[in-house]
């Protein structure tokens, strides 16, 4: 496995600098991608999953910054790589799909110059070769050439999303972030999108970050999931064994917050509560104020680590082994 | 048959545009709409953005008057309001609640004034004692108590679904009989979604009132109710009880809506989209069965006249030439 990897986020602690104070919204993050592998994270709004996305792109802004730890991706630390050098590796090695297609687009430019834009900030390339990349990107996605000519207002909302996955994929770089990309669309569009990236991923056998808060889909579509409480990672493993079984209290809670579409009706708990400030997050686990299960000790000292369970899986539960 | 809370029949609703370009032209957001819903029955429309959900509960509120077709509630046919008694007795009986739990609740407004509104439009308190007992009553309903704590707040102090909590209480507090609810969750965190979908059933069950829930999430309307009708491009082209409409759902979008939603259980090995682009403009809707164009079963009759919506026996009813 090790050789194969392909990104190893190290110990990274981020955030933002406020009149209040410091959040650390990603605080003390580890995981690592192979090559060619569907990483999904999920968590609720403000927990952090976007920062890490933008922390690893290092497109974080001015109010915010990287504190310590590493972002190791083809032998290089991101996480501390001067500006410039990050600049050259962006777009063609990495590159990101932003959540709102509607606002990532420029109005006032058709799709072509957009996508052309691209290949010459990051490789030298004539305009007609950047035209024929653009194009063939485009027919990559669905969206036929003469599209090009296009301006956004003019394309539906998943035809947009499809051109800001043309976008990210024109340099053909090894690692895609996707944060959120389909939140803004509908179930059928969202599931064409779906469909589009993994057969882009088998073809292309790039490697994808995929963020959003909708579990029920991240479960179907990825290889390995990684779950985001309060800034923290709180569990990871495999997709399939993470949904059959989850360890951590607040990925059982979220396995109980959506309804399903087959089996018996049963009520479901969801979780009580809401998630605390990370401007003072408190002592202990972070999420024993809402945990079920939480005992004193739970709320005292530092937050758990996560701990490896065995089979690629880790858990971030002090009473993990003790709860069934 | 127990008595109905809410009858359509053909209702129609077209938004006429004015810009130059589409001068004379319309949105075509509701045609032919009909479907009744039982005094404390549930049920769910689904439909994709664009399909004429929010504009079937906004004719439903009267927030705008329908075209044409009929409506009745509780037994009474819904004529033009002639005096603000009339209108204010309607919005007693049927309520929305919003979708944006942000964007609904007047940020310059404490929770205490918002929601003392209705009481004191609907003049239902007697006094200051009672109007607080009530605003206490209703706060603790929905699950926030203690009731003081949060009338002092105002709604950017608040969490989306203590919000959304808000909302929910306001739109009780008039006792209404029928609750419109305009994708009550969707904006809210997974987390807390269950949260709230559950107090409402218990709401539900308490008040006697009926419910239509609009939502996109199938999953989700199988959970909150038991009958369900499936909308696309401003007409309804499947309804029935809930499980057999999601276990065998006959209409092909519906059975396209099915296959896209995700499902944990169904692992990596599921069936790709048979049906392929988006919903049609509203303003020149397909001739037809609005669906025929991106239908992988559609014959040439389809696009010639649009399909009656066909009683099928057992409560289902199908807007479809072909099954």
């Amino acid at each position: 496995m090790a050789d194969s990897t392909m990104l190893e986020v190290r110990n990274l602690k981020a955030g933002y600098g406020t009149r209040k104070g410091f959040v650390r919204a990603v605080d003390d993050v580890s995981f690592s991608l192979g090559r060619g592998e569907f990483l999904g994270i999920a968590g609720e709004s403000g927990c952090g999953k976007s920062t890490l996305a933008y922390a690893i792109m290092r497109l974080l802004r001015d109010n915010a910054r990287i504190e310590s730890g590493s972002v190791l991706f083809k032998d290089r630390d991101f996480a501390t790589m001067p500006a410039a050098d990050v600049e050259a590796h962006r777009w063609t090695d990495m590159a990101m799909v932003f959540q709102s297609a509607m606002s990532a687009l420029n109005p006032v430019l058709s799709i072509g110059e957009q996508l052309t834009d691209a290949v010459h900030a990051h490789r030298k390339a004539s305009a007609a070769e950047a035209q024929e990349l653009a194009a063939e990107m485009l027919s990559l996605v669905d969206i036929n050439a003469d599209r090009l000519k296009s301006y956004p207002h003019q394309l539906s909302g998943g035809m947009k999303q499809r051109v800001m996955i043309a976008m990210a994929l024109i340099l053909k770089p090894d690692l895609l972030i996707m944060d959120e990309p389909t939140t803004a669309l509908d179930v059928v569009v969202q599931r064409s999108i779906i469909e589009k990236i993994e057969d882009l991923r088998s073809s292309l056998g790039f490697s994808v970050i995929f963020i959003t808060h909708d579990l029920s889909l991240l479960v179907e579509i990825s290889d390995a999931l990684a779950i985001m409480y309060a800034g923290e990672i709180v569990e990871r493993g495999p997709a399939g064994a993470l949904f059959s079984d989850p360890r951590h209290p607040y990925t059982r809670g979220l396995m109980a917050s959506f309804p399903s579409l087959t089996g018996p009706l049963v009520r479901m708990g969801g979780i009580e509560g809401s998630a605390p400030d990370l401007l003072a997050p408190p002592p202990g686990c972070r999420f024993s104020a809402r945990c079920p299960f939480a005992e004193q000790g739970c709320r005292e000292g530092p937050s758990p680590a996560l701990r490896p369970l065995g089979g690629d899986r880790f858990c971030a539960c002090a009473l993990e082994g003790r709860l069934r | 048959m127990s008595a109905m809370a809410l009858e359509l029949d053909g209702v129609v609703k077209h938004f006429p545009l004015r810009s130059l370009a589409n001068y004379g032209k319309a949105v075509h957001a509701m045609d032919d709409v009909g479907f009744g819903l039982e005094a404390g029955g549930s049920m769910a429309l689904v439909g994709e953005s664009g399909s004429g959900k929010t504009t079937t509960a906004s004719v439903i509120a009267r927030l705008y008057e329908r075209d044409s077709g009929g409506l009745v509630v509780d037994g009474e046919p819904a004529r033009p309001f002639r005096s603000r008694k009339e209108s204010l007795a309607y919005k007693k009986k049927v309520q929305l609640i919003f979708q944006d739990p942000f964007g609904s609740l007047n940020p310059t407004h404490t929770i205490r004034s918002i929601l003392e509104r209705p009481f004191l439009i609907h003049g239902l308190a007697n006094g200051k004692a009672d109007l607080d007992a009530r605003l206490n009553d209703a706060l603790e309903q929905v699950g926030l108590s203690p009731a003081a704590e949060y009338l002092r707040r105002f709604p950017h102090e608040l969490s989306g679904g203590q919000r959304q909590r808000v909302n929910i209480a306001r739109t009780f507090a008039v006792e209404p009989s029928i609750v419109l609810a305009d994708e009550p969750t969707s904006m809210l965190d997974v987390s807390i979604r269950m949260g709230v979908m559950n107090m409402m059933l218990d709401l539900k069950e308490k008040k006697g009132v009926s419910y239509l829930y609009i939502t996109h999430d199938l999953a989700g309307a199988r959970y909150m109710c038991g009958t369900i009708a499936v909308m696309y491009a401003g007409m309804i082209m499947e309804i029935g009880p809930t499980e057999a409409v999601i276990a065998d759902a006959l209409h092909p979008y519906v059975r396209l809506l099915k296959s896209a939603s995700p499902s944990p259980e169904s692992g990596p090995a599921r069936a790709r989209l048979e049906a392929k682009g988006e919903i049609p403009s509203l303003i020149d809707p397909p001739s037809g069965c609005r669906f025929h164009p991106r239908c992988p079963f559609a014959k040439p009759l389809c696009s010639e006249a649009v399909p009656e919506l066909r009683d099928l026996g057992g409560g289902r009813r199908v807007r479809c030439v072909l099954p």
